[in-house]
């Protein structure tokens, strides 16, 4: 009973979305803000959505511990029992520890291969198989186009989506089409595009593309203070995104 | 000993296993002239480094006990203590640190930040050690200190700033550029011990330079000054850097680091020259006690030699002449023929011999004076245990003691052992807290447990060699618990009232599931059990908690709470309670659900990355769950969470799998419940074992 309550507020549906597999297979999802906007704990929302349905998630992360992505994900679930008022919390973690892989890289150190590389020999030894992948930190900017496809590559062999964060920069004007710069150029490769926006004392959430029908959207924010995806009660986008689109 | 204490330094030198210390150590006494000649740690000339005086030691090329010197530099005293890097150790580096005022972190240039430097690490931050970091082989292939640094501040939180760097990297490592002073230094003659200083080659100009603004604009937030001479753009003196880097230090919010290679006698000066000049002396350290007549209220120690006496024991040895207490003085002077009182028993004690180590060395002294580190002679005491002058009661904070999580039946092979193994365990559990021992009632077999395989390994070695106690060893046996799922209800009439006095008890309520050990909640109302008999029902209940009904296990997570009751007017008795209380506990507990716990241990593997899917595939095959794994260029760090039960003989199979080149540490993690094809194995084995018994 309590697992379906906390798996209804998973956040895509709550955007809108008739179902939170938004991503096809080897599709990708893009999650955009400046740092220190949220782009990370919405991430780790949509992970814990997924392990609370006993998907396999891999979480890369670039240049950050294993530890600290450990300490997120601790951090946004031990929100989720709170606001649930859970108190059995051990449980479901055990649940969900096990569904959940940690895989980190140095910048220099990342390439597709050599991801390819190590799934396959936790795929190969019946340990890991992840059915959606999250890539955390990857530095837009200095990765080309063929990068992107080939990590499609990977993830239409492999039959799972990949959800990215994409850092913007606050001097940064949106590129073409009012999307993130950093995606200039591989845009066509994403198929939801979400864009975490600050604005004042709040921040919304928008898809710009691959959003879900008009008549399905709902205003969400991201609570300050603890990250975690909430409702604005009926409050619109803020002036400045509207006049934009 | 110095008397001034503003130039005495005490500090302890941690890291990660094989980082490093001992050897960094043997420098230090090299070129402050305490020995005359470097031993390495596992020489060819088969004598040991110095610290390392245990032949265990020296032949493992490991340290096992902590062990104390003493040296000068430039005017200064250091004491140092050199401690184990292993977790199955912990005890020592949890002692050294609780007692000294500064730390030296050691650190690999190839390893960089590994799973026993966070250990440490946390150790520090438990006793607020401020410490400077020393990244050690940078002469080694793949040695890279800035990626050190990184880890330092990503890994450990540290704001982690260089001091030096590096003139040439790996083989062509010679030397080091110091960014305070934008000097060169060298290190010549056979054993580095002539420093040469010389100005900058001009290749490294433009890196010192970037790297010395990001230590000015680290300093500036400890120094208004520093922060004024920047704005105004004038030359920064290297006083008032080093100043403010000191103050840095001390606030635990600046960890300046040094680089050098102490296998090849580079860079071991400069970090002297650190020791003293930014890490604290005794006065710089706010040193707290808590008042026993006061309610445990906390007292600032004056660390003044003037004031009475306050020291705390905390390491025990005993040797060919009786026990060795090393001893911290915190405040007042302790001499020869002084009497001091043991806090904790009550006991007066007159000193007797006094005298100051040098690891297995002795030398007399007249007294310890606050500040220092000494031992005492036939001082009777436990590791931990505060002194103080008669009238005072204070007692220090005692160190963090880990619980064991592993134990080992021993048999002595014949009874000349038996008698040998019972002096070498009385020895052992007096020193190492960590190392307990006990004999199983039912078997009567002899069981001693601690924090690793290596840690009771150790101590079987040691029996064989100073006790001659030849001892045969059963399977490693795991500390499994018990514990409740759910919420039951007890409702027990303990009654026995067939003629003369009888017993007679009630005793009504619930247990539940919770986070703490043992909780008991009287909210018994109107007197349904006398007052009187409350503490009886909470020993009953306690009572039951070492050996859980279920598999015998010692139970904890529970929560009692009584409410109701009754009693009898002439037959309720203390132990008519004490018996209800026991018969409410087995009958609740069985509709509680209990499960067995196992501990769970935080298994950290660093393998190089051709190995990491084999080592991936044995953690999995020990039902062991993957965290994550961490690419360090050509090493892959992962972490696992696996049971201790299936821990044993890891280290062989880790080995022969990767050709001897990855590692792994092991800690403690939690207990969890264990899967149900093992509890069910566990059943059947208690049931095997009590059959033979009988």
């Amino acid at each position: 009973m309590e697992k379906k309550e906390i798996i209804r507020r998973n956040p895509l549906k709550m955007m809108g979305y008739s179902s939170e597999d938004v991503l096809p297979e080897g599709g990708f999802g893009a999650l955009t803000a400046h740092a220190g906007v949220g782009k990370t704990a919405f991430l780790v929302q949509i992970a814990i959505d997924k392990l609370l349905r006993d998907k396999n998630v891999l979480h890369i992360s670039i240049d950050e511990p294993v530890e600290k992505v450990c300490l997120w994900y601790e951090q946004v679930f031990r929100n989720i029992v709170e606001r649930n008022h859970i108190k059995q919390v051990d449980p479901f973690w055990e649940v969900i520890l096990p569904k959940r892989f940690i895989m980190t890289f140095k910048v220099d150190g990342f390439s597709v291969p050599k991801l390819e590389e190590r799934i396959n020999d936790l795929s190969e030894q019946g340990i890991f198989l992840p059915q959606m992948i999250l890539i955390d930190g990857l530095p837009f900017e200095e990765m080309g186009r063929k990068t992107f496809l080939d990590l499609k590559t990977a993830a239409q062999n492999l039959g799972v989506g990949i959800w990215f964060t994409v850092k913007t920069h606050r001097h940064e004007p949106p590129g073409p089409g009012g999307l993130p710069m950093p995606m200039t150029g591989i845009e066509d490769l994403f198929d939801v595009i979400i864009e975490l926006q600050p604005d004042g004392k709040e921040i919304y959430v928008k898809a710009i593309k691959g959003g879900p029908p008009k008549s399905e959207i709902m205003e969400l924010a991201l609570d300050p203070s603890t990250m975690m995806i909430r409702n604005t009660d009926g409050k619109l986008a803020p002036e400045s995104d509207r006049s934009a689109r | 000993m110095n008397s001034e204490i503003q130039k005495v330094r005490n500090i302890g030198i941690s890291a990660h296993i094989d980082s490093g210390k001992t050897t960094l150590t043997e420098r230090i006494l090299f070129y402050t002239q305490r020995i005359h000649a470097i031993h390495d740690v596992k020489g060819k000339d088969g004598v040991g480094a110095t610290m390392d005086s245990m032949e265990l030691e020296k032949e493992r090329g490991i340290t096992i006990a902590s062990a104390a010197t003493f040296c000068e530099w430039k005017g200064h005293e250091i004491n140092i203590i050199d401690t184990p890097g292993h977790v199955d150790f912990t005890i020592e580096v949890e002692r050294s640190l609780r007692v000294l005022d500064g730390a030296v972190l050691v650190l690999c240039a190839v390893g960089g930040v590994q799973s026993q430097s966070i250990t440490v690490d946390q150790q520090m931050k438990r006793y607020k050690v401020p410490c400077i970091a020393f990244v050690n082989k940078c002469d080694r292939s793949g040695g890279n200190p800035f990626r050190v640094i990184q880890q330092l501040r990503e890994k450990l939180g540290h704001n982690a700033v260089a001091m030096q760097i590096p003139m040439g990297i790996e083989a062509r490592f010679n030397g080091v550029v110091d960014l305070v002073s934008m000097k060169a230094v060298y290190f010549d003659g056979d054993n580095g011990e002539k420093v040469r200083v010389e100005a900058m080659p001009a290749e490294f100009r433009e890196e010192a330079e970037e790297k010395r603004e990001i230590l000015i604009d680290a300093a500036s937030m400890f120094s208004d000054e520093l922060t004024e001479a920047i704005l105004e753009e004038r030359d920064i003196p290297e006083a008032l850097l080093l100043d403010a880097v000191r103050q840095g230090v001390l606030k635990r919010e600046l960890t300046p680091v040094f680089m050098g290679s102490a296998y090849k006698n580079k860079g071991v000066q400069p970090l002297l020259d650190g020791v003293t000049r930014l890490l604290p002396c005794p006065a710089d350290v706010v040193n707290e006690a808590l008042d026993m007549e006061k309610d445990e209220a906390i007292v600032t120690l004056s660390s003044n030699t003037r004031d009475p006496i306050v020291a705390l024991a905390f390491k025990l040895e005993d040797g060919q002449y009786g026990q060795l207490t090393y001893i911290r003085v915190y405040q007042g002077v302790l001499g020869k023929g002084e009497t001091i009182v043991n806090v904790r028993t009550g006991k007066k004690v007159k000193v007797g011999r006094v005298v100051r180590m040098h690891a297995n060395q002795m030398e007399d002294i007249e007294s310890i004076p606050a500040g220092y580190i000494g031992a005492l002679f036939g001082i009777d005491c436990a590791s931990g245990d505060t002194f103080t002058s008669p009238g005072l009661s204070l007692t220090m904070t005692s160190m963090f003691v880990p619980a064991p999580v592993i134990s080992l039946a021993i048999a002595p092979k014949d009874n000349k052992s038996q008698i040998n193994m019972s002096k070498a365990l009385n020895r052992f559990t007096k020193e190492d807290p960590t190392f307990k021992t006990y004999v199983d009632e039912e078997t009567g077999d002899t069981i001693i447990s601690g924090m690793g395989e290596l840690h009771l390994e150790v101590y079987i070695e040691r029996m064989r060699r100073e006790y001659k106690a030849e001892v045969e060893t059963g399977q490693p046996r795991v500390a499994y618990r018990e514990t409740i799922t759910r919420t039951a209800e007890f409702n027990y009439i303990h009654k026995k009232q067939t003629g003369g006095s009888g017993q007679y008890g009630r005793v009504a309520g619930y247990m539940e599931p919770v986070d703490e050990d043992f909780v008991f909640d009287n909210q018994v109302t109107g007197g349904s059990i006398p007052t009187q008999f409350i503490p009886a029902c909470e020993k009953g209940f306690r009572a039951c908690l070492e050996k859980g009904p279920k598999m015998e296990f010692p139970v904890t997570g529970i929560k009692i709470v009584i409410n109701d009751g009754a009693s009898h007017s002439v037959d309720s008795s203390e132990m008519a309670f004490q018996a209800a209380a026991r018969g409410a506990f087995l009958e609740a507990y069985a509709k509680a659900a209990p499960v067995i716990h196992e501990p769970i241990m935080k298994v950290v593997v660093e393998t190089p990355t051709e190995f990491q899917g084999g080592a991936m595939g044995l953690l999995n095959q020990r039902r062991g769950i993957i965290v994550g794994s961490q690419d360090e260029g050509p090493m892959c760090v992962i972490e696992a969470q696996v049971p201790l039960s299936e821990m044993f003989g890891f280290s062989t199979v880790l080995r022969s799998s990767t050709q001897g080149k990855a590692q792994f540490t092991m800690e403690f993690s939690a207990y969890k419940q264990v899967p149900k094809g093992v509890a069910d194995e566990l059943v059947k084995k208690l049931a095997k074992d009590k059959k033979n018994a009988a």
